[in-house]
């Protein structure tokens, strides 16, 4: 009996080993001495487990030859109804382990997917066929052929990171692989009216931040207190936002260049020391200045002229310095005036 | 028997590596049965199809003839701009023609034109002119004379053109006003 207990074992063991397991393990040829203790042998923890598998169940004959979708298809005389041919794409989304999972947002049937592009707009081909190459070309940094840069002392530790509490980004050397480029634009409007008066402020100012950037906005309720204006934190929607990426955000780039900012009034640019000095830049518009846009003046009289909201805009670039980022900018057509803050 | 210690060394490994790396978390796990990260949810997500409006293909033309198209919101299929960076001065800085577009936006001096005429825009040039053959032999008078005249007559010119030019130019100040 005494020496049949290691097969037993051994049978049982030997597929749990091998099997793909979701930890990485080795095999690693190292024994302690507290492995033969009694509390940690392992033959009586795997006694207490279930021997027979769920997955070795058959299906039965009968069930599996009756099972003939062709003949069951063709002996049909009428199509079945169009919904039957199509995947649908479950409403819900009941977690990773339920059986019926959505598929990707990238897929046509999923719920969530969003067609396009469908157009290349005129500032991202402005971009690729000459931005990008002059940006590169500004940057370039030429070392001599031959030149090597001297060599780390041996054995010392590495330098610390410079500055202070906030660690900046590293801004590596501009090559053809990290030609800053325009990432996203948010644009964000805080309606202060809509916590003092009433909700129609932030329907409209959601109505037009939605028209002129062929976005759906976002509603934000106040995160901190503003005892002047009357608002307390979590009790009001007073802020609407939408954040553009792709084509809508280079037809809004474009729109904005070439037709609004021209038309505002003694405008002098951006100004030089906007920016969060990681490559975003940040500029406001003044309720007439949105105004300007041509879909919100095409019908002007749909908006309560007084509840035509202010916005910012920020132009996120994947610029490690504002530096860049204004000369990306300044290159599409963004005016920059003042103190240049590098 | 060789065997049997093999095996137990492998499915040994595990636990004796736990110990090696955490340590800590040792007694933890030991006490407790086991923490679940809850990755399963009991409620369903609804999934909402993202809304988005409408969009039409725009056609914007700029003031010096060049065109592109948009996808707006805006369903006016053709949008002619007045006003856009081929004719404002912070984006042409050294653009003579722009440097001297006198700044009518309220059209103040386009209404004093209409009232009383042009012959104020005239008249200083003109002036110079005749004021230069006082002070010169009679060939030399001639020549400028001429040379005047024919000075006087391109700037008339340019102000048959500025009245053709403002023509346009008070319509579309019309149209911008009644817009807002």
């Amino acid at each position: 009996m005494a020496a049949r207990e290691p097969s037993r074992h051994l049978a049982r063991a030997l597929p749990r080993a091998f099997a793909p397991s979701a930890r990485p393990q080795a095999f690693i040829g190292r024994r302690n001495a507290s492995d033969e203790a009694p509390t940690r042998r392992l033959s009586d923890q795997l006694d207490e487990l279930e021997s027979a598998s769920s997955l070795t169940s058959k299906v039965s004959d009968s069930a599996a030859k009756s099972f003939d979708p062709v003949t069951r298809a063709k002996s049909r005389r009428a199509q079945l109804p169009r919904s039957r041919y199509q995947f649908r794409s479950p409403k819900y989304d009941r977690g990773p382990l339920h059986p019926h999972q959505p598929p990707a947002p990238s897929d046509p049937s999923s719920r969530l997917f969003v067609p396009g592009p469908f157009s290349l707009p005129r500032t991202e081909q402005t971009y690729n066929s000459t931005i990008a190459s002059d940006i590169m070309t500004l940057c370039y940094v030429h070392t001599p052929p031959g030149f090597k840069p001297p060599p780390k002392p041996r054995n010392r530790p590495l330098r610390g990171p410079r500055g202070g509490d906030v660690l900046r980004l590293l801004r590596k050397p501009i090559r053809f692989n990290n030609i800053p480029k325009i990432e996203r634009i948010t644009i964000h409007s805080y309606v202060k009216q809509a916590a003092q008066e009433n909700s129609s402020w932030i329907h409209v100012a959601g109505i037009a931040i939605q028209a002129i950037s062929n976005m759906r906005v976002e509603t934000f309720k106040s995160k901190s207190s503003v005892a002047t204006w009357s608002i307390a934190p979590g009790r009001d929607t007073v802020a609407v936002k939408a954040e553009l990426q792709g084509e809508n955000m280079h037809h809004f780039l474009g729109k904005l260049i070439d037709v609004v900012l021209p038309r505002i009034k003694d405008w002098q640019g951006v100004k030089g020391s906007s920016g969060d000095s990681s490559g975003n830049i940040t500029f406001g518009l003044e309720p007439e200045q949105v105004a300007l846009f041509p879909e919100i003046e095409v019908n002007y009289d749909m908006y309560p002229p007084k509840m035509i909201p202010g916005c910012h805009i920020t132009l996120h670039t994947t610029a490690k310095a504002d530096k860049d980022a204004r000369l990306l900018l300044s290159a599409m057509g963004i005016p920059f005036y003042g103190k240049i803050v590098q | 028997m060789s065997m049997h210690t093999s095996l137990r060394r492998t499915a040994a490994t595990i636990p004796s590596t736990t110990t090696t790396i955490l340590p800590s978390r040792l007694p933890t796990s030991l006490s407790k049965a086991t923490t679940f990260i809850c990755s399963q949810c009991r409620h369903a997500t609804l999934l909402r199809r993202p809304k988005r409006p409408y969009t039409f293909t725009q056609l914007i033309t700029l003031t010096d003839g060049s065109a592109f198209t948009l996808r707006t919101t805006s369903p006016a299929p053709v949008y002619r701009s007045t006003r856009d960076t081929r004719n404002s001065l912070l984006w042409n800085p050294s653009s003579s023609k722009l440097m001297n577009v006198e700044e009518d936006e309220a059209g103040r001096l386009a209404a004093f034109r209409a009232r009383f005429g042009r012959s104020w825009d005239a008249s200083a040039p003109a002036e110079a002119a005749e004021a230069a053959p006082k002070d010169s032999a009679d060939a030399k008078a001639k020549e400028e004379a001429a040379r005047a005249q024919a000075q006087a007559e391109q700037e008339e010119e340019d102000n048959l053109l500025d009245l053709i030019s403002s023509f346009g130019q008070e319509e579309n100040q019309g149209s911008g006003k009644k817009k807002n």
